[in-house]
């Protein structure tokens, strides 16, 4: 197949369509022919086991560690929840589909948390910025796209909804920032009976280094 | 009068004011922290540095009077650079947490880092210094150490403004941090304008904290309603609804956040007080009335309307026309009396309690007044402080059936509680009247009694003009929709008026052009001449209209 100045290769296979047409007319030896097809892919599906499809609810595909499936709300390493209410992921939201309720948290360098944090998983689009927008890492979004209910209301994801799902840990996060933090984790029922909430820190905060030096002063 | 020249134009300026001033008067930017127009010159922040020639440094403009010949450049080189090098040393050991502080979005640390600095920190975040954050100064507001700038500027308003002192600077150098001493709080009656004034997070209102995001919101140009100054404001309200379907919170546009001091040199400078700033919490007391009621049950309020002429008529035709009148209120607007009084022929009183008495009383010397209606003094100016004698002479033409119908319309105070004594005097006009329809803001069980019940937009949910006591006749816009069937009084009276087949349009600035020309006093206004700032009808005399509050 050498390209011709000017043109294509004079060995090019031309398919004559008229040709091909008159031979391949509807008759009794096509019939055959085509069933003989069928059998074919049929028996070497069943005992070759080559087969391209999979039994879907059993079996599953593996996606992508960047797949954009259902959020979650990350953890700090106490198990209270990661989330500061800023509103960033409300703020970018293209679907405006999470809602957020802010309260005063009890420790003041902590500040702020969500005493509500829903998401509307029928009017979410799965673009994952909130993911981006997230200063703390405290919402990434997993694999799981099972979203089946009975209910159009239990489309509407709470925070403990959002927290822990069972399933969630089997299949592994999602999308989530390149450069994860050390300590937003995802909350593990099997290792942790309660979630604390709303969440009272003994542990450090990255806004709370210098604990000591503030108690020293006052 | 001096002429001075900044950025090669050349102005005459008054003798006396700061180079500040005047870039403001004439719209040159020039960054600031510690300059506010109304709480005195502090000079701290030298961020409104400029160039003077043949000065051998750079002045802050906020703290250098104008002179003859000054030339001043804004903007140059040497003046960019000192502004970077002050922001840098600002933000040395801010705290950088933006995402959980309320003022970020309106914030100036943000505002002028993106236009004047951009650098990078020399200080890593860990080793920044630690201060206390979120702790109480007062009930209302709360002080974030780590975030304060040190501009004084609240310092300067406990001092200049409210005389009270409170807030003080402690300490010296690097150790200096904006305090309060243990046995005194924050708590002056005017103390939420710190957060106002306050150009970084560090000032937070108790009521407002962690409500909602500020970009959230939309201003709209008022007038507070709480008592006769008629501060000028500005409600911050929801426009958007996010949320998606979720039950119950889709319908959040509409809703009034906070409430913020507008500038007006001639009523109340720039600040507001707390009982003000915090009126519009009064309108969420009550459950609201939603739809007109006839007889008990709930009907559709063209139809109740319609009722209500089809009886006014009929009673005017057995007893004639002084058996109908109305009872305005003090915090309706301009409009809506005024075509009540169309309606009624002139048979309208709005005296409830004893506001005429009361409305020209101080309360204290600086904005708070007795009278805690915001349009007394449009009401007389209608001439609906006449003969009917106020509720208690309604109650009695009422009782010897002199009046048998009446049309009462009721809002509720905003600022502290209707006083016990004008709601029984309601009561007793009601039970006196053959029949009586009462359009209120809130479903109150008094007003049950009535034959018809009307819903009315509240306070923010119409647009309209309010007088205040010294006659400045101001614009309140309307910021939110009112509820359910509510609707502003004067379109109600505007339908009725159809009904008696007089063509009256729903515009409030068209029938304030029709007051002004039956009332001779607003014959010089219209909403454009009254415009953000409001305007004093020309009438009065300067001794009237000087009497505005320091």
């Amino acid at each position: 197949m050498t390209p011709v100045k000017g043109g294509y290769a004079v060995d090019v296979p031309v398919i004559n369509v008229s040709d091909r047409a008159r031979r391949e007319q509807a008759s009794v030896f096509s019939t055959f022919k085509a069933f003989g097809v069928t059998f074919r892919r049929m028996f070497r599906s069943l005992f070759k086991g080559d087969m391209p499809t999979i039994s879907y609810p059993e079996q599953q595909r593996p996606y992508s560690e960047r797949f954009r499936g259902t959020h979650i709300l990350t953890v700090r390493n106490d198990g209270s929840l990661k989330c500061v209410a800023c509103y960033m992921c409300a703020t970018i939201c293209p679907a405006e589909c999470i809602y957020i309720e802010a309260g005063e948290h009890p420790n003041p360098e902590i500040e702020k948390f969500p005493q509500r944090f829903d998401i509307d998983m029928m009017r979410c689009i799965y673009c994952g910025f909130c993911v981006d927008a997230c200063p703390e890492e405290a919402i990434v979004m997993s694999r799981e796209h099972h979203q089946a209910v009975y209910n159009r209301s239990d489309t509407i994801y709470n925070i403990e909804k959002l927290m822990q799902r069972p399933g969630i840990a089997a299949k592994g996060p999602g999308y989530r920032p390149n450069v994860p933090f050390a300590e937003a984790r995802i909350f593990d029922p099997a290792t942790q009976k309660e979630c604390p909430f709303p969440s009272v820190v003994d542990e450090r905060h990255p806004a709370v280094l210098y604990e000591s030096q503030i108690n020293k002063r006052h | 009068m001096p002429k001075i020249t900044i950025n090669d134009r050349m102005y005459e300026v008054e003798k006396g004011k700061t180079i500040i001033q005047v870039a403001d008067e004439v719209g040159v930017q020039i960054p600031r922290y510690c300059y506010h127009p109304d709480i005195g010159i502090e000079g701290s922040c030298r961020m409104c540095l400029v160039e003077v020639e043949k000065a051998p440094k750079l002045v802050p403009s906020c703290a250098t009077p104008v002179a003859d010949g000054m030339v001043v450049r804004t903007g140059t080189a040497r003046v960019q650079q000192a502004v970077r090098y002050a922001m840098e040393f600002l933000l040395l050991h801010h705290p950088i947490d933006c995402p959980v502080c309320d003022q970020s979005g309106e914030c100036w640390l943000q505002d002028y880092y993106m236009a004047y600095a951009q650098h990078d920190s020399r200080y890593p975040l860990g080793e920044k210094t630690r201060r206390r954050k979120a702790f109480d100064l007062g009930p209302k507001v709360k002080l974030d150490q780590e975030r304060c700038i040190l501009c004084t500027r609240c310092v300067r308003f406990t001092k200049n403004v409210t005389h009270t002192n409170e807030i003080q600077v402690f300490n010296r150098g690097h150790k200096a941090e904006i305090g309060i001493y243990e046995d005194a709080p924050l708590d002056n009656p005017y103390s939420m304008n710190v957060v106002d004034v306050c150009p970084v997070g560090a000032l937070t209102s108790s009521d407002f904290r962690f409500k909602v995001r500020a970009w959230f919101l939309q201003g709209t140009t008022s007038v507070c309603a709480g008592c006769s100054t008629g501060c000028n404001n500005r409600v911050d309200h929801s426009t958007r609804a996010f949320g998606g379907a979720i039950p119950g919170y889709t319908a959040t546009d509409g809703k009034i956040y906070r409430t913020v001091g507008r500038r007006n040199v001639e009523v109340n400078k720039s600040w507001l007080c707390d009982e003000g700033r915090l009126s519009f919490h009064t309108l969420e007391r009550w459950p609201r009335l939603v739809s007109a009621i006839v007889d008990g049950r709930p009907q559709d309020a063209a139809v109740a309307l319609e009722t209500a002429h089809r009886r006014f008529e009929a009673i005017r035709q057995e007893s004639g026309d002084n058996a109908v009148a109305a009872l305005g209120s003090a915090s309706n607007t301009n409009e809506a009396l005024f075509l009540m009084k169309k309606y009624f022929k002139d048979r309208v009183d709005f005296r409830i309690g004893g506001e005429t008495e009361l409305y020209r009383q101080l309360e204290d010397d600086l904005l708070r007044r007795l009278d805690k209606h915001p349009n007394t003094q449009g009401a007389i100016d209608l001439g609906l402080d006449g003969e009917l004698g106020g509720l208690r002479g309604l109650c009695e033409k009422a009782e010897h059936k002199e009046i048998r119908a009446m049309w009462i319309s009721f809002h509720p105070q905003l600022v502290g509680d209707d006083p016990r004594e004008s709601i029984a005097g309601l009561r007793r006009l009601i039970a006196a009247l053959d029949f009586s329809v009462v359009s209120t803001t809130h479903d109150f069980d008094w007003a049950r009694k009535a034959s018809i019940l009307i819903p009315m937009a509240a306070w923010s949910e119409e647009k309209g003009t309010y007088t205040n006591y010294a006659g400045r006749v101001q614009i309140a816009n309307r910021a939110v929709m009112p509820g359910g069937d509510a609707l502003p009084l004067h379109v109600h009276m505007s339908e009725l008026l159809k009904l008696q087949n007089i063509q009256v349009t729903r515009n409030p600035s068209e029938i304030f052009e029709w007051l002004g020309r039956e009332a001779s006093i607003y014959g010089s206004l219209d909403y454009e001449a009254i415009g953000l700032l409001g305007a004093v009808p020309g009438k009065r005399t300067a001794d009237e209209t000087r009497e505005v509050v320091r």
